[in-house]
């Protein structure tokens, strides 16, 4: 009996023994390292990975501008400057009940979500761009020109959203790589440290990007948008010589053809178009259109002001070419109508234009004025007069050409990317002008508040703007 | 590729040598017969014929108080012989007279009674309130009896659950279940639900979840859904949508570390184990039960009315000074200031048909048994529009057991799919806002309203809708086999198929004409999401007795791997508002998101419980865990716990008769761990935005690159006693936990400059969660037709953040404070309204003279301070009353419009006694249309102040159900049954912002529903 319980048992130990070894088996199809270890998903590649082809590193850099294109500052959707600043300003009024209210009542807030996503998009936009830079850098794998060529846009759009991020923030820090362990501490620069780094990466950029656009219809910035943009740093910097030059050598170029034409400006293939965004898809059209224009009153949205309305000179084309008016009853309403298109097209008309020629004269024109150069200030500023359908200029001293300059600027630019809110600010009549026009406007509404979270997170960019 | 065919050819591998594995045991079982009966033969044969000579057949009817008794198991003292009492509680079975049968039923005392030569032996059970005890409650990997268990495991069952009006399992666990905290995140059909099992242990607001398990196959509920689609819900479609509550056979939540370590990685919040129904043997049973009710929202905010809204208003210009704007239509007289509408009622204060039909049938033999069920639920809205959520589900359980009762084999699969269909925009933020003199919705013929273009009608939002389709399968497959010598080998296999497509439908038709948006800004976005997962655990378990001391040995492994796919495309513009939902009518098609995401888990794990003489039990509890969630070097990681329990009530110092019936001590220690970061985020990557500029699809850097993080680490205590009195009439349970929680797996907070909100990384601060948990079960009376029982639950608990190096200078300064729970404000602190600006004023802590950020220095705890459920449960004859009272403590955000009194949006009736004129002493600020930017600002901060904070504890009837047995005198067969039951039936709250339970504010809240139904078996 003895020896039976013995096999018995034995023979059970035996049974486990074989059903674990089984089990092992069955738990080890593959090394457990081996198993645990995932690679990448297929929508997904690695850092080093993106700056070894040109192709995926084109498509890093075409992320940035679809960025800027669709967010942040730059958008022609209403969340960009185009509307934003415009009614920040004296350009545009509001007629919702939500959100905007605050920016159109110069009501802003540290905690206002506008305040805070246009800094956010901001950071990561100029993020995107030193990671680009320093992928560039490290690659060894891209042909010379796609380098230098890369390398020089990335510098620009660092540039680009900078000097937004200035005038619209006062001091900001100046972000140059992408760290995390730098970047989350970055004190803030004073503006017209701002302009120096600006202009700084302007110049590099000036040496490695290509004169001609790199492809069709002017999407992606060549050298003469990095100077177009060095012209306006100079003129905002004070340095009139060389925003003279500047300007001087975008004018100059071949590529750039004057229009006459009003109504031919703002079209995609317009020749004074120095740098505009390519749309999400065929058949898409600026986001302007969309933003602005409104076909019944009362205007859902924004509408430009009556006394904007008003000022236009008799005779001004661009009131009746860029502006158009929406009756109901016995009101009426106008609105931006410099791009026509409010929605899609059999094939896409009008891109968003964020730099043209017009600006170009009229920096030209400050600049020269600024230096003495008054008959050189009157030709610059008859060209966009002209074109507007009025008569040369009657200004005679270096102070009404700088008025009329301003003045200029301001038919001119009217709801793009907040030139008029940074014109006011540069000629110092900001106070003035608006405490007129904006029943809520404080003198410290000149620069906007730093949204409260990034204070909270990095305390280096303490103290906050003034009056908030 | 190279690896997804690497593993189809590991899986076939893995086919092929189970069936190895089934065979060899087979085999060696075949070939044992023969070994193992020439022993009998040798040894016990003439035993074995000697009984077998004196068989007969023994027959009875087993009853209670109130009648016959189906489903009782009778069986041979000592042999394996079982029988199972029919429909009329009649058995028959086959014993010897020396033999001893015994009879046993969950809830009543288990009796034995010798045979003695009888043929015929009647059995009377009586109900026990001491069986409760023996009970074997599910623990996961195994099962414990209630009485022996070391861990923390609260349970409900099937009686608890289909008692309840509800469609999502955690809303029936709401109130019932100590430590276990639920929030119901809206009263949108389809929603989702929060769960914190003891509390918040990581600082990740989404690292919180428990681990769900679905008989043994683990279950993300992770949402499927994308915020991008589900736009109306306050969190995305839960997918514990997908498990029909009338299929649920029990929920155990393991709480403490002896439960828990077993799951290693991911028991750090707990785990929710879900048993489905299974078959019981017996006559083929057929049960079909109907109900129709009705769902209501809750609670309402009390809003102004038309008078002292417009006197607002005018208020709100006179003191900014200023006439009425152009487009102030509300009071510029372009508005019928007559009119006047309660505009939540009108929008949200519908009645929502629910209906829900489930039929089942079931039946067996000893050794087979099955259950099918069916289930097909629908419920309407409360929305002023023709939304709906249906849901079918079918549930399939089969059991074999082999004639040896060697080889078992347990096959269960659940099919859900759900179609819903809501609206896209939730309209309760809206209700509250509009102005009380607001124009009707719709003109007199009957169209859509927008007033000349002076309103934009939110009626027309709701042509903008969400549509949801999900098809959930959940299976899973048991096999085991006992080898003999206490051996067992057993393995499980679990497949999960979760298909879910969402579309959210904007046609142009939900915007103001006036903006002549046409056809061609139509937008239809669509989420596809595919979620799989299969699992394998194999295990093998020793059990064996010495005399008086038992010991139990499980050791196992656990391969598992999901993969998700989600397509997330936008169509926009269509030729025509009919085509929307087709996807190939748009005019540009994006592809947002593309993604496919591979998690994969590897780990064994142990247990080693020993016994000494049914008083003394020790557990032990381990599992090393590997997970595709961390990068090199860092997958690995190992966790375990010790349980030890002493059942003091049977030492010899407690008498047989003493008024302890039942008395036992536990005690567990140990670490559990917490990998919820999501899949690859230690990859430094680029990935395909989808968005297009000039023909080339972008790519953009994912995150800030930190490779290096590893799990988060829970380490559990706990202690409790168990006590029963007056033979467990009186049944008290306390226990006490402290949990921590180190090496915090967090985003940590950037600031946009590094380019990212967030880097992923293990942050070096410890949260603590201890508590107090008391569950208390009598039965207040128990005689004759008339029984009572109460059943009562408190948890309080206190939430704190430790330690947190570099808080001071992190960005996480302003949201946490050491020493403080981790759900706490800081916020201004509001002094009152300056009688002469009339402007909210606040404490200045920093004393500058400034009010800034730095004066947020008050401290308000939103976390509960405690909560529980008072249950009763009456019978009386044929009737059955049962009702659960839910309690929460908490503080919570007041409703708040977050626009300054005097703009053009309704406020709160608190807000009438705004200041007027200097001098005044009013407790709210003046009103202002907008222009006072001082006030603006102040009334920013008042938002950011404790004056926002109020009471948000409530006493809730959270459940009634009343049934009626309806005697059929013609259909002895029939049972039929008759019942009213009810959700949320009545709230005690001091809170005046609308319903007290909620996550985020501003959606629907959760429903009042009445039903009533019947259930027929036969």
């Amino acid at each position: 009996m003895k020896t039976n319980n013995i096999l018995f048992l034995a023979q059970q130990l035996y049974r486990s023994c074989c059903t674990l070894l089984l089990l092992l088996l069955l738990m080890s199809g593959s090394s457990c390292d081996d198993f645990v270890t995932v690679s990448l998903p297929n929508s997904q590649l690695t850092g080093t990975t993106v700056f070894e082809s040109s192709l995926t590193a084109n498509a890093a850099i075409a992320q940035v501008y679809i960025q800027l294109r669709d967010a942040g500052i730059l958008t022609g959707l209403s969340t960009g400057s185009p509307s934003t600043l415009a009614l920040y300003a004296d350009e545009t009024q509001d007629y919702t009940t939500g959100l905007t209210l605050p920016t159109y009542q110069n009501a802003l807030t540290a905690d206002n979500a506008t305040v805070a996503s246009l800094w956010n998009i901001s950071y990561s936009q100029i993020y995107k761009a030193n990671s680009i830079l320093e992928g560039v850098t490290n690659s060894t794998a891209l042909p010379e020109t796609t380098r230098s060529q890369l390398k020089g846009e990335a510098l620009f759009i660092r540039a680009l959203v900078h000097f937004y991020l200035g005038n619209i923030y006062g001091a900001v820090p100046y972000v140059t790589k992408t760290d995390y362990e730098i970047n989350r501490h970055l004190p803030r620069v004073p503006l017209q440290e701002v302009y120096k780094a600006v202009a700084q990466d302007l110049e590099a950029a000036t040496f490695l990007i290509a004169e001609d656009y790199s492809t069709p219809e002017r999407v992606r910035p060549n050298k003469m948008t990095v100077q177009a943009l060095l012209a306006r740093t100079y003129l905002y910097m004070g340095l009139n010589a060389e925003a003279s030059n500047a300007a001087s050598a975008v004018l100059n170029s071949s590529l750039y053809v004057w229009e006459p034409n009003l109504d031919k400006i703002f079209l995609k293939n317009s020749t004074t178009t120095i740098w505009q965004f390519a749309p999400p898809s065929s058949g898409r059209n600026s986001y302007e259109g969309g933003t602005f224009i409104f076909v019944s009153g009362p205007p859902p949205s924004t509408a430009l002001r009556n006394d904007f309305i008003a000022s236009f000179e008799l005779g001004d084309q661009r009131k009746t070419s860029w502006t158009k008016a929406v009756l109901k009853g016995s009101s009426t309403w106008y609105h931006s109508f410099k791009y026509k298109q409010r929605s899609t097209t059999a094939s896409s008309q009008e891109y968003s234009i964020v730099f043209r020629l017009a600006e170009q004269y009229l920096i030209r024109a400050e600049a020269r004025a600024k230096q003495g150069d008054l008959i050189g200030a009157k030709e610059d500023l008859n060209k966009i007069r002209n074109t507007a359908g009025l008569s040369n200029t009657t200004a005679v001293t270096e102070s009404t050409l700088l008025d009329e300059v301003i003045k200029q600027r301001r038919f001119e630019f009217f709801t793009e990317y907040g030139h008029r809110f940074f014109d006011l600010k540069r000629s110092g009549t900001i106070n003035a002008v608006l405490s007129v026009s904006k029943p809520g406007w404080n003198a410290t509404d000149v620069l906007w508040p730093i949204p409260i979270n990034e204070l909270n997170a990095n305390p280096n960019l303490l103290p906050q703007n003034l009056g908030y | 590729m190279k690896n997804i065919s690497l593993i189809e050819g590991k899986a076939v591998l893995w086919f092929v040598l189970i069936c190895i594995l089934l065979c060899t045991n087979l085999i060696l079982a075949k070939k044992s017969v023969i070994p193992a009966a020439k022993i009998k033969a040798g040894l016990s044969l003439r035993k074995e014929n000697l009984h077998q000579v004196q068989i007969k057949k023994i027959t009875g009817t087993v009853t209670d108080n109130q009648g016959q008794l189906p489903g009782v198991t009778v069986f041979i003292k000592g042999k394996s012989v079982t029988v199972i009492t029919d429909f009329d509680g009649k058995y028959v079975i086959d014993a010897s007279s020396t033999d001893t049968l015994v009879f046993s039923f969950m809830g009543y005392k288990t009796i034995e009674v010798p045979v003695n030569g009888n043929t015929t032996i009647n059995m009377r059970l009586q109900e026990d309130a001491t069986a409760l005890q023996e009970v074997k409650v599910n623990a996961g990997y195994y099962s414990v009896k209630e009485s022996e268990r070391t861990g923390s495991i609260a349970r409900i069952t099937s009686k608890d659950i289909e008692r309840q009006p509800v469609t999502n399992v955690l809303a029936s666990m709401q109130g019932r279940m100590a430590g276990v905290d639920i929030i119901q995140d809206g009263g949108t059909a389809g929603g989702g639900f929060q769960i914190k099992i003891r509390g918040r242990n990581s600082i990740r607001a989404d690292g919180n979840e428990p681990l769900f398990v679905i008989d043994g196959v683990p279950y993300s509920s992770e949402s499927i859904g994308s915020p991008g689609t589900s736009t109306a819900m306050a969190s995305q479609m839960s997918p514990l949508n997908s498990i029909n509550p009338a299929d649920i056979e029990s929920i155990e939540v393991l709480k403490d570390a002896d439960a828990t370590a077993i799951y290693g990685s991911r028991g750090a919040n707990g785990v929710v184990l879900i048993s489905t129904k299974k078959g019981k043997a017996g006559k083929t049973k057929f049960s079909i039960s109907a109900t129709t009710g009705v769902g209501t929202a809750t609670r309402f905010v009390a809003l102004m009315n038309t008078d002292q809204y417009l006197a607002m208003r005018r208020q709100g210009y006179a003191n900014d000074g200023v006439p009425f704007g152009a487009t102030a239509y509300d009071v510029n007289g372009t508005w019928d200031q007559s009119r006047s509408t309660n505009w939540q009622k009108e929008l949200l204060g519908g009645s929502a048909l629910i209906q829900n039909i489930q039929a089942s049938v079931s039946g067996g033999s000893s050794t087979t048994n099955y259950l099918l069920s069916g289930n097909y639920r629908t419920e309407g809205t409360v929305l002023p529009a023709d939304f709906r959520y249906n849901k079918g589900a079918v549930h399939y359980s089969m059991n074999h057991v082999s004639d040896n009762s060697k080889f078992r084999i347990q096959f269960g699969a659940n099919y859900t799919t759900q179609d819903n269909l809501q609206a896209a925009t939730d309209l309760t933020l809206t209700a509250k806002y509009l102005a009380p003199n607001a124009p009707a919705l719709y003109d007199a013929d009957g169209r859509i309203n927008w007033e000349n273009n002076t309103f934009d009608n939110p009626i027309a939002t709701l042509q903008g809708i969400f549509c949801s389709k999900t098809n959930d399968l959940v299976s899973n497959l048991q096999l085991s086999y006992q080898l003999g010598g206490g051996f067992e080998v057993k393995t499980n296999f679990g497949f999960t198929d979760l298909q879910q497509s969402e579309n959210r439908i904007l046609p142009s038709t939900i915007y103001n004409p006036a903006y002549a948006v046409g056809s061609d800004n139509s937008v239809l976005y669509m989420n596809n999401t595919k979620r799989k997962s299969w699992i394998i655990e194999p295990q093998l378990r020793w059990q064996r007795d010495f005399g008086k001391s038992s010991l139990d040995v499980l050791i196992g492994g656990t391969k598992q791997q999901q993969t998700t796919e989600r397509l997330f495309q936008s169509g926009i513009g269509f030729t025509n508002n009919s085509l929307i939902t087709n996807f190939a009518s748009a005019t540009t098609k994006n592809i947002l998101n593309s993604d496919t995401f591979l998690y994969r888990y590897y780990a064994y794990f142990g247990r080693l419980n020993y016994i000494y003489d049914e008083k003394y039990i020790v557990n032990v509890t381990g599992r090393k865990d590997g997970s595709s969630r961390f990068g090199p070097g860092r997958q690995f990681a190992t966790f375990g716990a010790v349980g030890a329990a002493w059942i003091f009530s049977k030492e010899s110092f407690v008498s047989e008769n003493s008024f302890l019936s039942y008395g036992k001590f536990r005690m567990s220690y140990g670490i559990t761990g917490n990998d919820q970061i999501g899949d690859y985020q230690f990859y430094d990557t680029y990935a395909a935005t989808g968005a297009n500029y000039q023909g080339i699809t972008g790519l953009q850097p994912t995150r800030l690159y930190n490779a290096d993080f590893g799990w988060e680490t829970n380490r559990k205590l706990e202690g409790a006693i168990e006590t029963g009195f007056f033979k467990d009439q009186i049944f008290l349970t306390a226990s006490y936990y402290s949990n921590r929680s180190s090496d915090q797996l967090v985003g940590i907070p950037m600031p946009a400059t590094t380019g990212f909100s967030s880097l992923t990384s293990n942050l070096d601060a410890t949260v603590q969660n201890n508590g107090f948990e008391f569950t208390l079960r009598t039965v207040n009376f128990s005689k004759g037709n008339f029984n009572w029982s109460t059943n009562f639950t408190y948890s309080a608990s206190r939430n704190t953040l430790l330690s947190f190096p570099g808080l001071a200078g992190s960005t996480s300064a302003t949201r946490y404070v050491i020493g403080q729970p981790l759900d706490i404000a800081k916020l201004y602190h509001l002094t009152g309204v300056n009688s002469n600006s009339g402007v909210y004023e606040f404490e200045d802590v920093t004393g500058d003279g400034l009010i800034s950020i730095a004066d947020k220095q008050t401290l308000v705890d939103l976390s509960p301070k405690f909560f529980g459920g008072l249950q009763n449960q009456f019978q009386y004859k044929n009737w059955q009353l049962d009702f659960l009272i839910q309690f929460v403590k908490k503080q919570a955000y007041d409703y708040i419009s977050n626009v300054p009194g005097g703009t053009p949006y309704n406020q709160s009736t608190n807000l009438t006694d705004a200041w007027q004129k200097v001098g005044d002493q009013s407790l709210h600020q003046l009103n202002t249309a907008g222009l006072n930017s001082m006030a603006t600002v102040a009334y920013n901060r008042y938002a950011e102040s404790d004056a926002v904070v109020t009471d948000g504890s409530y006493v809730r009837l959270k459940n009634v159900y009343l049934s009626y047995d309806l005697p059929l005198k013609m259909l002895k067969e029939v049972n039929c049954k008759l019942f009213v039951q009810g959700q949320n039936i009545l709230t005690f709250t001091p809170y005046r912002g609308g319903d007290p339970e909620f996550r985020f504010s501003g959606f629907l809240p959760p429903l009042r529903v009445i039903s009533g139904g019947m259930t027929l078996t036969f």
